[in-house]
């Protein structure tokens, strides 16, 4: 069995499952956050008796209207507050940050384990060798109630990296290397699971690149077999199960990339898939910056920035929108903040921020913006106009410098 | 729920749930989720679309956030399936936990918009009425259908916690 089969078979109580089996299976952990969580899914429990099935397993997070920019979002906050001060709660976060890094860095996302979250991201917490699949908020309900959810085991496709990843490449640039040769499509209903070198080498935050992207490649999961030394916190979630990558023979396909062939990647409004080396698109001015999100907001994304801005000014507005609370503080212990600042970004709380298309940050009518987000989908961040080109720390940062589509190497 | 008849208004391929449902709408009540389907491709749609009508598109439909009200958006406005030659999986699972035909049909291509449209799903089948031409469904078994004819995951839930009462 491939590594998602066997943490699926663990999960349905069976010995053995094969892609297209139809099981149901015990989650470890289901998540969600104020946008998909209780204001969505409070009737729908009440309807089916209101009890969790194991209020431990259960995470909330108020990341998407924090802090709240319009009454309407107060309220929102507000009424998740109190829903989970009524149900007292365990581990429920209030404003510290996006839900699928809390994941990670409270250790709450282990290797092995089945999650479910209401949000698309939630393949992000396979960085840890979980499988992590998002649902909708009604059927996150019934899990809550029930415990279980019912799948569908998808086939594996292996995407593997070869050679040792150069100072100028991120993991958002293998991801999109993805994209541009695969398409937005290629993983529909499939696992993608990350291997070779280079993704050996990375540590978590990276990692989790790569697994978020696996939702913009159409996938069910991502995943990365878990790096045990040196990560003491993660733990699996039962000793017994096999948690090496995968085989070659057992998987659908099989997609090898040699890094050393890669350069740094954009992908260019409207779709994730229309990727084209930065070095390309050195003629497009910008409006703005903006580092944030699940995907580009973790502490070495921070890092990666500054690597980029120490001792430089930016040219345009940069915003950078940590994605939790633990990132500020590691980020300001180190002086990455005071570089990020140094140069001229500028610093709002922790959360979605303005990935999420809320608040924070909105683009206005034909605003181009060069941003770490998710996706570039039109709408996404503001107006439906406004285009989004994505890219790595390094190439926002150094784009932030010139106020244009910029190759980092041009600047590092 | 066998056999249902509409319109088609034809989409293109990988139309997002940004597109379906706009971000900045996530704040409104879904009650009035209607109103903004698929308003970041075309602002009129909600407008113009007529309770029974299908929509039909490419591949990837539905691709990107889990929002469930670009599935609720749909229903409201009046939409009565979705037919895609593929989907994205949560946009999926939530038109089928809503009750809301998601139906695979390897080749949409020679649909066009205002064609009338028979979907039977009993048989898997959709036709084009004023064509005649049959084309197949390829999804739409076990767990799915299940789900799709208990009227969506909220009722089909409570039918099995019912069941293990009484085990």
């Amino acid at each position: 069995m491939t590594l998602t089969e066997r943490i699926i078979a663990r999960a349905a109580g069976r010995s053995t499952v094969a892609p297209g089996d139809e099981v149901w299976a015990t989650v470890d952990l289901a998540v969600m956050h104020d946008s998909s969580g209780p204001r969505r899914i409070a009737p729908i429990l009440d309807r089916l008796g209101g009890r969790f099935w194991d209020p431990e397993r259960v995470v909330l997070a108020i990341d998407h209207f924090t802090p709240p920019a319009t009454l309407t979002h107060a309220e929102i906050v507000g009424f998740t507050r109190a829903w989970a001060r009524e149900r007292a709660l365990r581990h429920f976060f209030d404003g510290e940050g996006v839900m699928h890094n809390l994941l990670l860095e409270e250790g709450l996302a282990r290797p092995g384990m089945l999650i479910v979250g209401a949000d698309s991201h939630t393949c992000t917490a396979g960085a840890v060798g979980a499988v992590a699949v998002g649902v909708g908020a009604t059927e996150l309900a019934t899990i809550l109630v029930t415990g279980e959810v019912w799948l569908r085991v998808p086939p594996t496709v292996l995407v593997r990296f070869d050679g040792a990843m150069p100072a100028y490449l991120t993991a958002r640039d293998l991801a999109m290397a993805v994209l541009q040769s695969l398409g937005a499509d290629f993983a529909i209903y499939r696992a993608v699971e990350y291997v070779g070198e280079a993704v050996e080498g990375l540590g978590v935050d990276e990692r989790a690149v790569l697994t978020n992207q696996a939702v913009e490649m159409g996938a069910k999961n991502g995943i990365i077999a878990p790096r045990f030394e040196g990560e003491d916190r993660v733990v699996a979630v039962d000793a017994a199960i096999d948690l090496s990558p995968s085989v070659p023979e057992e998987c659908e396909a099989v997609h090898v990339f040699q890094v050393a062939d890669l350069s740094p990647l954009v992908a260019v409004p409207p779709a994730v898939d229309q990727v084209r080396p930065a070095a390309a698109l050195e003629g497009i001015t910008l409006d703005r910056a903006y580092i944030g999100s699940c995907a580009g907001g973790k502490a070495e994304d921070l890092r990666l920035a500054a690597r980029v801005l120490r001792g430089r000014r930016v040219r345009i507005p940069l915003v950078v929108t940590p994605a939790t609370q633990q990132v500020v503080r590691s980020c300001l212990a180190d002086g990455t903040l005071q570089t990020l600042i140094d140069a001229g970004a500028v610093l709002q709380a922790p959360g979605c921020g303005a990935c999420a298309g809320l608040h924070s940050g909105l683009l206005g009518p034909g605003e181009r913006c060069v941003a770490t987000v998710t996706r570039n989908t039109p709408g996404r961040m503001g107006h439906r106009t406004a285009e989004i080109y994505l890219a790595s720390p390094l190439t926002v940062a150094a784009s932030a410098v010139t106020g244009r589509l910029t190759d980092p190497r041009e600047v590092l | 729920m066998d056999v249902l008849e509409g319109t088609a208004w034809v989409f293109g391929d990988h139309v997002t749930t940004d597109q379906i449902y706009p971000g900045r709408y996530l704040e409104r009540p879904l009650e009035e989720a209607g109103r903004y389907a698929l308003s970041g491709l075309d602002e009129d749609f909600a407008g113009r679309v007529r309770r029974g009508d299908f929509v039909v598109a490419g591949v990837n439909f539905g691709a990107g956030s889990s929002r469930e009200a670009a599935v609720v958006a749909l229903k409201q406005a009046g939409v009565a399936a979705v037919l895609a030659r593929s989907f994205g999986r949560i946009f999926f699972r939530n038109a089928i936990n809503n009750g809301l035909p998601a139906v695979i049909v390897p080749d949409t291509s020679g649909i066009r918009t205002g064609d009338r449209l028979r979907l039977d799903l009993g048989a898997r089948q959709v036709t084009v009425l004023d064509t005649g031409a049959v084309l197949p469904v390829i999804n739409l078994t076990g767990i799915s259908m299940a789900i799709l004819r208990a009227g969506g995951i909220v009722p089909f839930t409570e039918a099995r916690l019912a069941e293990r009462r009484r085990a």
